[in-house]
């Protein structure tokens, strides 16, 4: 049912398509690059979009529509392993935080504060310069600033489910913590949970690429969008198809999780319908 | 309302300790020695243990955190390893370029952001809206920095409509200093061929750092007004045949504009962050880069005051919001 | 209702205000800024007004500059603007190989029984920016404090020169005298002289300010010495303006009223800056760059040789480069020609650690790609094929505008063919440093520039163990090596001298722990208008700004 619903709402499943395609991508890339991305060929360097090379080629002579395929795979690895990474370290607190209450719930709000006090990108570059520059590094330094997002969402919504009905009916009749845990309190989060994290799988892709471009991200020569974009930054007028094509990727990959998310939360979450 | 920004203030110094914990625990992380990094390739080994001493790198983690805390108590907040200065006089420095770029592109996400989202929801399901929806929906998911370059090369190598990265043409001097903000000050001083300058200047720079956040606004604009205008009042008032400038304005507005005014606090915060990009690109002598650079040659301390300051500015940032937000819906101070 | 609406609409405005404010008031009240051009020290102000003809705009990545003060300045960014606002004794002459005099008329080198006395007779010409004459007792002063200081470049006069507060002393006001112990060549002595951190500041202008840090905080924002500009202002992380002396005694008044140089760390930036005419010269032309400046016709590119090395180095206590056939094997399994072909023309191949245009360089690349000589040595030191070695990079830029990781690359392609597995980890510099500083490393890609126009500036570190520096961070301690070092370091026949280092070259580049690869060139983009413009690394500045008109 709340599929059906879902497929009714036509840009996000326009949304849903352009996540299918990339993942396909990602998943497939090594079958679909018509070379390998790490190739060099530097005589044919910086050669214009042409038959051979759908998407031209970079300085190095490697083949950019290649390397845009095997981006696929590192933004959407990313963006995934950094949600999930962020959602169940910010669910798990959130939980305690809510159901728990009192000071510990105030302690972790508090502890959520100071992450929150971070422009997180600085706060993401400080970790990852801290830990070294490396993709890896990367990932964990944007899980880092953007766990307390779900601390806060899931703690909120405890707040609001522990109070309901049928939490207190079955305290009632001898529930345990456990119990009312897994059975009433975390299904319901979901919805919430969802919603964020289809948004933050576009954040985070944007934001690992923005890493990426001042160097503290994928290191070259990753075949990484923001990493692409960073070596194609001085050939912006002149060789336009080293930057364009995996800005256009991103674009495409960032606003079909911004679809999904609109999608989900109209169809999760009547209240903000718009 | 003291009660409030009393609340708010001692939560702010609790998460100041908690800021400074942090980045000084980032700073023990870090695999490699600071003053053999501000000191180069070259440097010899004496020397580079001569700077540890003068640093206090060599004491216990414990006592270099203690001295850092007692030092910020008096308004010290240490000094860079890489400037071999003050880092309070570096952000005294870098600062100003920052606010003023964040403040123009504030500027420019209320100018284009809320009219197009009001725009938009006034003429919902036309080409206008769905025209505004997908801006929203490019500016939401477009990386900012390509999007800096892609305006330098057309704007200024290209077209040379404007003028290039920096906060004004390096013929020109800075005006007197009042506020550090170029533009304010050229005012201030009546200097008005700095002033034009330092506008065109942040032109580009507040556009591609206002992208995103205006993205934000116009789609938050566009739902609350729309929200408003479903309400029964409205249609009611309608129905009454009062002008639609009327409603809009007495009515739809000034009933969305809380939910608006919030995410404008929030947005502050992505701006900081989008700064330390836009600030890289557009060679904007602000604490975003500065940030950059101590971050890449491990100078912590350095990296330590921007984010003090980044903290401090945000949650007054939002403060001051929650501080409007409640002269406007005094239902808020009841919380 | 109605009247309401003006109210809220305040309020709202009232709010960006507070915004605004609280920004204003993180900003200093009153900041000392850049003084302005009527209290720059004694800078009266130029004859004929500034415009943007007689204006130079020097583009460059400058984030490295610290200090504009001679005595702490040792970065290239500092290095620029200070050589051009002080001077030494001596100097080289732009893009000559000789030391002249420049406040220094004549000096003296004579044997004093157990020391060296070398004695500077001063130019009674020579006077400051303030009109003040430049005295004995102004030389003294500021070694003193450049000693007293004691920070990066101190070393040079302190351990090079071996100078201490006693050893130098004013003859009377016009003479010199520093007298250097026997174990100091005077040639390797008086190359140091040259450097920033031997000029002349006024005693009489810095005294006064010499506050507690010996007046460095007060250098940074006033210039106090005798070169051809003086300091308008120092924007921090922006510019440092440069305004002619219209006092100089060195030579007519220069060309460019005012020099701005400008801190574009972006290279996309500064390739705008020089397409569109908003820089008249920009520093470090990367070689695509190079490529799309070559067909502009308002712009001339200058290339000039820095002094750099780029070398592969391993670890010559780690197996398998412990064993000296291994680090051969892998000198002769290097394809030396596609990193030059990276490059794009931005580095010539050298293989020996002394670079051209230093005496001693002797123009030997004994070494071509051989993979069947490589897999041989290779295999003589019993490295079988399939092994991994870790290679260690650092991330970003390295000179010639390559990345490091992409020269890196190139290497590993090579070693591949013969069945050698290198293992590519990126670092920051700092890392790589720190790692590279506590031997830690069994194979790297760095460079080296030295600190000294004089072969014992690459001799020494490259070859001498007990340095402390290249050998000892690569392990590579070996006696051969180390005499010869210390033998050529003080050997005062010039001619006896570049045999020493041709022994010690030819040494090192078999049985040493690196693979030299190139010396990377500095491509500069310059206005076609401009003229006069020589980029001579070897000297101090660099850059002679008072040389250029446009």
């Amino acid at each position: 049912m709340l599929l059906q619903r879902f497929l009714k709402e036509r840009t996000a499943v326009f949304g849903l398509a352009v996540i299918v395609v990339f993942t396909l991508i990602a998943v497939f890339a090594p079958l679909l690059a018509p070379y390998d991305p790490l190739q060099q060929d530097i005589p044919n360097g910086l050669a214009a979009p042409s038959p051979e090379h759908w998407m031209g080629t970079d300085k190095l002579g490697r083949d950019v529509f290649s390397r845009m395929l095997y981006g696929a795979r590192i933004s959407l690895g990313a963006g995934l392993g950094v949600v999930l990474m962020s959602a169940v370290i910010g669910t798990l607190i959130g939980i305690v935080a809510g159901y728990v209450g009192g000071w510990t719930d105030e302690g972790i709000m508090r502890v959520t504060d100071i992450f929150f006090a971070f422009p997180s990108l600085i706060l993401a570059m400080a970790i990852a310069g801290a830990l070294g520059p490396s993709l890896q590094n990367a990932l964990i330094a944007v899980a880092v600033v953007t766990w307390p997002v779900y601390a806060r969402l899931i703690r909120g919504q405890v707040l609001i489910l522990r109070n309901r009905e049928f939490v207190q009916a079955a305290r009632a009749v001898g529930a345990g913590h456990g119990l009312i845990l897994r059975r009433h309190l975390f299904p319901n989060t979901l919805s919430p949970l969802l919603v964020q994290a289809s948004f933050d799988m576009g954040v985070t892709i944007l934001a690992v690429a923005g890493l990426s471009f001042i160097g503290f991200g994928a290191q070259p020569p990753t075949p990484e969008w923001g990493v692409m974009i960073s070596e194609g930054r001085n050939y912006i007028t002149t060789h336009w198809w080293l930057t364009f094509f995996p800005a256009m990727a991103m674009l495409l990959a960032v606003a079909g999780f911004n679809l999904v998310g609109d999608g989900l939360r109209d169809v999760l979450d009547p209240r903000l319908r718009r | 309302m003291a009660a409030f920004i009393l609340r708010r203030l001692g939560g702010l110094v609790f998460v100041l300790v908690g800021v400074s914990l942090l980045t000084f625990f980032l700073a023990q992380m870090v695999p490699a020695d600071p003053a053999g990094a501000a000191l180069g390739s070259n440097a010899r080994e004496e020397q580079i243990a001569a700077y540890r001493q003068q640093l206090g790198l060599d004491e216990p983690v414990v006592v270099q955190y203690g001295i850092y805390m007692s030092r910020l108590l008096q308004g010290d907040l240490g000094n860079s390893i890489r400037t071999r200065r003050a880092v309070a006089a570096d952000l005294r420095d870098f600062l100003p370029a920052t606010v003023e770029l964040t403040l123009a592109a504030m500027l420019v996400t209320i100018v284009l952001g809320i009219p197009l989202g009001i725009i938009a929801a006034l003429n919902r399901n036309t080409w206008i809206d769905a025209g505004a929806r997908i801006l929203a929906l490019i500016g939401g998911a477009m990386p900012i920095f390509y999007v800096g370059l892609v305006l330098l090369g057309v704007f200024y190598r290209q077209l040379q409509w404007l003028p290039g990265p920096g906060r004004l043409d390096s013929t020109l001097q800075p005006p007197t200093q009042i506020t550090g903000l170029y533009t304010i000050d050229a005012l201030l001083t009546g200097n008005w061929p700095v002033f034009t300058n330092a506008v065109a200047h942040l032109i580009l720079p507040s556009i591609t750092l206002g992208l995103f956040s205006t993205a934000v606004l116009l789609r938050m604009t566009r739902s609350s007004m729309l929200e408003m205008l479903g309400q029964d009042y409205v249609r009611t008032a309608r129905a009454k045949g009062l002008g639609q400038r009327l409603v809009i304005g007495r009515h739809v507005f000034k009933n969305a504009l809380p939910p608006i005014l919030t995410i404008v606090g929030i947005l502050f915060g992505s701006l900081l962050s989008g700064a330390v990009l836009t600030e890289t690109i557009f060679n904007w002598p602000g604490i975003g880069r500065y940030a950059t650079t101590s971050v890449t040659t491990l100078d912590y301390p350095a990296v330590m005051g921007v984010a003090l300051v980044a903290a401090i500015i945000y949650p007054v940032a939002n403060t001051l919001v929650d501080i409007g937000y409640s002269i406007i819906d005094p239902r808020v101070r009841a919380d | 209702m109605n009247g309401r609406q003006p109210t809220r609409l305040w309020r709202w405005s009232a709010l960006l205000v507070l915004i605004a404010m609280l920004a204003s008031a993180c900003a200093p009240a009153a900041a000392p800024s850049a003084p302005a051009a009527g209290e720059a020290p004694a800078a009266a102000p130029a004859s004929d007004e500034i415009t943007r003809a007689n204006t130079l705009i020097f583009a460059a990545d400058m984030t490295d500059i610290i200090t504009l003060d001679p005595a702490v300045a040792y970065e290239f960014g500092g290095i620029l603007p200070v050589g051009n606002m002080y001077e030494t004794l001596v100097s080289f002459n732009p893009g000559e190989p000789e030391i002249v005099g420049v406040l220094a008329e004549s000096w003296e080198i004579t044997d004093a029984g157990d020391v060296w006395s070398m004695t500077f007779k001063l130019n009674p010409n020579a006077k400051f920016a303030s009109g003040n004459p430049v005295t004995a007792d102004d030389v003294v002063f500021s070694w003193n404090r450049a000693i007293d200081i004691n920070k990066s470049p101190a070393w040079l006069l302190i351990d090079v020169c071996q100078m201490t507060k006693e050893n130098v002393v004013a003859v009377d006001a016009g003479a010199v005298e520093l007298k250097i112990p026997k174990t100091v060549s005077p040639n390797v002595c008086l190359s140091v002289l040259t450097f920033t951190v031997a000029a002349v500041v006024e005693k009489a202008a810095v005294e006064p300010n010499l506050g507690s840090d010996f007046g460095e905080a007060w250098l940074n924002d006033h210039s106090a010495g005798s070169g051809p500009y003086v300091l308008n202002a120092w924007e921090r992380s922006t510019s440092v303006t440069l305004d002619a002396n219209p006092n100089w005694w060195g030579g007519a008044a220069p060309a460019m009223k005012r020099v701005i140089l400008q801190n574009m760390p972006e290279s996309a930036n500064r390739q705008a800056a020089i397409e569109t005419g908003d820089a008249d010269i920009i520093q470090d032309v990367g070689p695509e760059q190079a490529a799309a400046l070559e067909g502009n016709p308002d712009v001339t590119l200058v290339k000039g040789l820095s002094t750099l090395l780029a070398y592969a180095s391993v670890n010559a206590s780690m197996p398998p480069f412990d064993n000296p056939d291994a680090r051969q094997a892998l000198r002769y399994a290097i394809n030396y020609d596609n990193i030059i072909t990276l490059l794009g023309g931005n580095g010539e191949l050298v293989q020996e650690i002394i670079p051209i245009g230093f005496a001693g360089h002797t123009g030997k690349n004994p070494f071509t790609q051989d993979l069947e000589k490589a897999k041989e040595l290779f295999a003589k030191a019993g490295v079988t094929e399939g092994a991994t070695i870790p290679f260690i990079v650092a991330t970003g830029t390295g000179p010639g505008g390559v990345e490091w990781a992409t020269i890196a690359a190139s290497i590993q392609a090579d070693l591949a063919q013969i069945g050698i597995n290198l293992d590519i980890q990126q670092m920051q510099q700092s890392e790589l440093l720190t790692k590279y500083r506590a031997q830690e490393l069994p194979m790297l890609l760095m460079n080296w520039g030295p600190d000294f126009t004089d072969p014992d500036a690459n001799g020494t570190p490259f070859s001498n163990y007990e340095a402390k520096s290249l050998a000892w961070r690569n392990s590579w301690n070996d006696p051969k090596a180390i005499e010869l070092s210390k033998q050529a370091a003080v050997e005062l026949d010039p001619a006896k001298r570049i045999e020493l280092y041709a022994q010690l070259t030819e040494y090192v580049q078999n049985n040493g722990p690196y693979a030299m690869l190139f010396q990377p060139a500095r491509v500069y983009g310059l206005r076609n208008n401009v003229q006069g413009f020589i980029y001579d690394p070897g000297d101090t500045p660099s850059i002679s700004l008072w040389l250029i008109s446009k």
